[in-house]
């Protein structure tokens, strides 16, 4: 492995996440699309709460919930149906044919993504934080950052995942995409702590990373809720979130391999409209 | 001539709306798919409320807010079906142009292709119903079930989604990218301005003026107070519309209602005026 | 110095996905074929020949069903990633790239899935993109260029990677006659610069391959009819006598073919001005007073009647017994 074999596909890095970071700029239309529809659902659940006359940080845990939806749609939309839509529009054949890793692709495909939803995220929180006016706890900023990070490597890594094993997929890519939406929003809790699912339901909705990674962000927020609502120690989560990183980027690659292998003894990486 | 022409318009779009709908797959697979999303949607409210209280779901509220989320199903499918049809003939069939210079009406051809979502969305609306009913004791039909109140208001509803619908497709002439992104917006905006899974009460006073504009709002309570009128009555805080006679309610339902179609065939033959003048009827976003 | 490309009896079987949804389809059937460093090389063949079959397994996307095939001395097979730092592809009519991006930004991104140094690939894209006659359009959207001027794009894609050996895949698929000749010269202009560059361009325009390239393979059904310089080909036709006959619309034409003499013909109906074209190889010109006659008896009306110089279609008519359209 030399340096020009690293640089290169650093480069390759870049050069993927590059459209997906200039997107965002480029059609500020996101803000409405990507950020008030988020928080008409968020300001529904809030208020249903609200009428209920729920403890406060469960406007907090809404919110945080439906920020992070982002990044699961990102994961859905952006990850794994993105492969199968670059097969559709051509290009999956100029990236397969480049003299680089095809993880770099992906993790360029990652990376920008990453960036863009977290933009698109942080607007959803900041308005939502506003709107409801609730405060945060930011006592622990250095394990807030951690947890998320490990978070988003693990989420990234299950949709890298994911992208390879769309390309199976033919048009039921866009209905298995629609299909892992609200039953995750459900199975993960995104808006109420996934402890109310019983602990083998919240155990089996752990292996998407986002269930533990809310838990613990919503746990790092709201301290006092920890015991009541926490479903794992914070340090427990992230050791598991920590494991399903090296699990999901393995399963990535071999998936990945395993893809291209087919494809090129089948010829499906380059046909459309299957 | 005409009404047999229509029909027969209606038949095939429906024919095709359903090819479209369930060939992609199995028919287990498609019934799986077509019931998991929303019963998981159902049960995400049903999770928050139960955190909440405990695991006491026998109460008037509780039955408010699961019936007006069932029914909620018809508002996001219709207005997400209608525009759909239009925005998947563009972009992805790209048979949109064909159809729109076909000798045929063309409101008649979409309400074919949605009429087979309305189809597929109402038997999740019963599955949901059923479900609420049997296992977590939601209260329809206590007090008797008001069937007038509820088949008029269901039908006027209806109808009101499919035109409004009409017009969300009309924009989506015009913004070839955004897929379900408009109607999303305007069906979010009935969730939590229409009383659907709480009482408008709750909002901002300035807001619940708004939701006094929306005939969602009348909708939801008509539809409610036909299918359990007692539990109706039952709510403690009062929906924002308890002042209101049934009959006033379905005088309010039919006026608003008015408003919006007036609104909405205006805005689509604003829509559709605007897209022939910038040449954007057969558009595709290509990127 | 290993050829640029080599294959041996290399095939490629699609089976259906389903055994409902048809029967197998051999793309390719023992193709043998070697090309040289620094050769502009055509193949040429109608739709569904499997042309494009071929450059998808050369450049890596697609494994034979039996066979072999190397690129610049390299297994496409097991050394694909050798393969892979030494080629690029075009397609005609390919979408490449995002159409949010502009024409400059599209371009920087592909160098750098070739590990380009960004200050590298912004010169040589600002280069060819004035060479192209796209600098004015480097800061537009892609999806505000026309189809010529996308593909003009594409081209610059494929060979601002300076790759040792380029694949064209019908590269000025249903372009306007500047555009293409633009493209032309510039392939012509590139491979004549330096002795290791090649380039295998596919296309069913015989002109293009008959003006551009020095060996022509002609291809039908997957397998390799002949290869050789165009000249060379077009000599295999040089002892016959090619005819070029208009009439009015010619009913029965199947008597022709058994006429002495007529060693291929074939023919276009043309119901627009209720035409028939028909073009003939024939082994003797003593064959040309029968076709009269029997065209006719035929009911038809003789137009013009003309000898014609071999062309590279005379040569496939002679070979598969059909034209190209």
């Amino acid at each position: 492995m030399s340096d020009t074999w690293l640089m290169t596909n650093l480069r390759a890095v870049k050069g993927r996440a590059y459209p997906r970071v200039i997107g965002a700029s480029r059609e500020p239309s996101w803000i409405f699309f990507e950020v008030a529809l988020p928080l008409l659902t968020v300001a529904a659940y809030a208020y249903i709460y609200k009428f209920m006359d729920a403890p406060a940080a469960f406007i907090g845990f809404v919110i945080l919930g439906g920020a992070m939806t982002a990044f699961w749609l990102n994961v859905l939309w952006g990850m794994a149906s993105q492969l199968y839509w670059e097969k559709e529009t051509g290009n999956l054949q100029l990236y397969m044919m480049a003299p680089i890793s095809r993880m770099s692709l992906l993790a360029g495909m990652a990376v920008g993504g990453l960036i863009g939803t977290t933009m698109r995220a942080a607007a959803t929180m900041i308005i939502g934080i506003g709107v409801f006016s609730i405060t945060l706890d930011l006592s622990e900023p250095l394990m807030l950052v951690v947890v998320f990070m490990v978070t988003m490597i693990a989420l990234y890594g299950m949709g890298m995942m994911f992208a390879s094993l769309y390309l199976l997929l033919g048009r039921e890519a866009w209905h298995m995409s629609n299909l892992m939406t609200e039953p995750i929003y459900l199975a993960s809790g995104f808006y109420f702590p996934v402890k109310a699912l019983g602990a083998y339901a919240a155990v089996g909705a752990s292996v998407i990373p986002i269930t533990l990674g809310l838990d613990a962000l919503r746990q790092l927020f709201y301290p006092a809720t920890s015991g009541e609502y926490g479903f794992l120690p914070i340090e427990v989560e992230l050791l598991i979130l920590a494991g399903l990183c090296v699990m999901f980027l393995i399963l990535s690659k071999l998936s990945l391999d395993y893809m291209e292998k087919l494809g090129k003894r089948t010829g499906r990486l380059t046909l459309r409209w299957q | 001539m005409a009404v047999t022409n229509d029909l027969r318009t209606f038949k095939n779009a429906a024919w095709l709306g359903w090819q479209m709908e369930a060939n992609w797959t199995d028919p287990f697979l498609f019934a799986t798919y077509s019931i998991v999303r929303p019963i998981a949607g159902t049960l995400i409210l049903v999770f928050m409320y139960l955190v909440i209280t405990n695991g006491e779901t026998e109460t008037a509220f509780f039955s408010y807010m699961y019936v007006g989320n069932a029914f909620y199903m018809f508002v996001a499918e219709v207005l997400f079906g209608v525009t759909w049809v239009i925005h998947d003939d563009r972009e992805h069939f790209m048979t949109l142009k064909q159809v729109y210079i076909a000798p045929i009406k063309f409101y008649v051809y979409v309400f074919g292709r949605s009429a087979i979502k309305i189809a597929i969305v109402s038997i999740g609306v019963l599955i949901t119903l059923a479900f609420g009913v049997f296992v977590l004791g939601v209260q329809v039909g206590s007090g008797g079930v008001d069937v007038p109140l509820f088949v008029l208001s269901l039908l006027l509803g209806l109808s009101m989604l499919l035109v409004m619908g009409l017009a969300m497709g009309g924009l989506t002439f015009l913004t070839a990218k955004h897929e379900g992104g408009i109607n999303e917006g305007v069906a979010g905006v009935f969730y939590v301005l229409s009383g659907v899974i709480f009482p408008i009460t709750v909002l901002p006073h300035w807001v619940q003026g708004i939701s006094m504009a929306l005939p969602v709002t009348y909708w939801m309570e008509a539809i409610r107070r036909g299918l359990m009128p007692d539990a109706m009555s039952e709510i403690a805080k009062g929906t924002g519309l308890e002042g209101l006679s049934n009959l006033e309610l379905v005088g309010a339902l039919l006026l608003s209602a008015f408003a919006f179609l007036v609104l909405s065939v205006a805005v689509f033959k604003y829509a559709d005026k605007v897209a022939r003048r910038k040449g954007k009827i057969d558009w595709t976003s290509a990127y | 110095m290993p050829p640029a490309v080599e294959t041996k009896a290399l095939t490629r079987v699609f089976h259906p996905k389903k055994k409902k949804e048809g029967k197998s389809v051999t793309a390719l059937a023992g193709v043998d074929l070697r090309i040289e460093q620094g050769e502009l090389f055509g193949m040429l063949g109608p739709n569904g020949a499997g042309k494009t079959t071929l450059l998808k397994i050369l450049s890596t996307l697609l494994l034979p069903t039996s066979g072999k095939a190397y690129v610049a001395g390299f297994d496409v097979e097991t050394q694909f990633q050798a393969v892979r730092k030494r080629i690029n592809m075009v397609s005609g009519g390919e979408i490449s790239g995002y159409g949010l991006l502009t024409v400059k930004e599209n371009l920087w991104m592909f160098t750098q899935f070739y590990g380009m140094k960004s200050q590298l690939a912004l010169q040589r894209i600002d280069e060819m993109l004035d060479q192209f006659g796209l600098a004015d359009k480097k800061d537009e959207k892609v999806r505000a260029l026309s189809t010529g001027q996308r593909q003009k794009m594409n081209v610059i894609r494929g060979f601002v990677t300076d790759p040792e050996i380029i694949f064209l895949d019908e590269p000025t698929l249903g372009l306007d006659v500047n555009a293409s000749r633009t493209i032309r010269e510039y392939i012509v202009d590139w491979v004549g610069k330096r002795k290791d560059r090649t380039v295998l361009l596919t296309t069913h325009y015989m002109a293009e391959a008959d003006q551009l390239c020095g060996r022509i393979a002609i291809i039908d059904d997957g397998r390799i009819l002949a290869c050789d310089t165009p000249e060379n080909l077009k000599k295999m036709v040089k002892t016959s006598t090619m005819l070029k006959l208009d009439t009015t619309h010619l009913e029965n034409k199947q008597g022709l073919s058994s006429i002495r003499g007529v060693e291929k013909f074939t023919f276009t109906d043309n119901p627009e001005n209720n035409m028939t074209s028909l073009r003939f190889v024939l082994e003797d010109e003593a064959a040309v007073s029968d076709i009269v006659s029997s065209v006719i008896a035929g009911g038809a009306k003789i137009l013009g009647l003309r000898k014609t110089e071999p062309t590279l279609e005379d040569v496939f008519i002679k070979l598969v017994g059909k034209g190209f359209e």
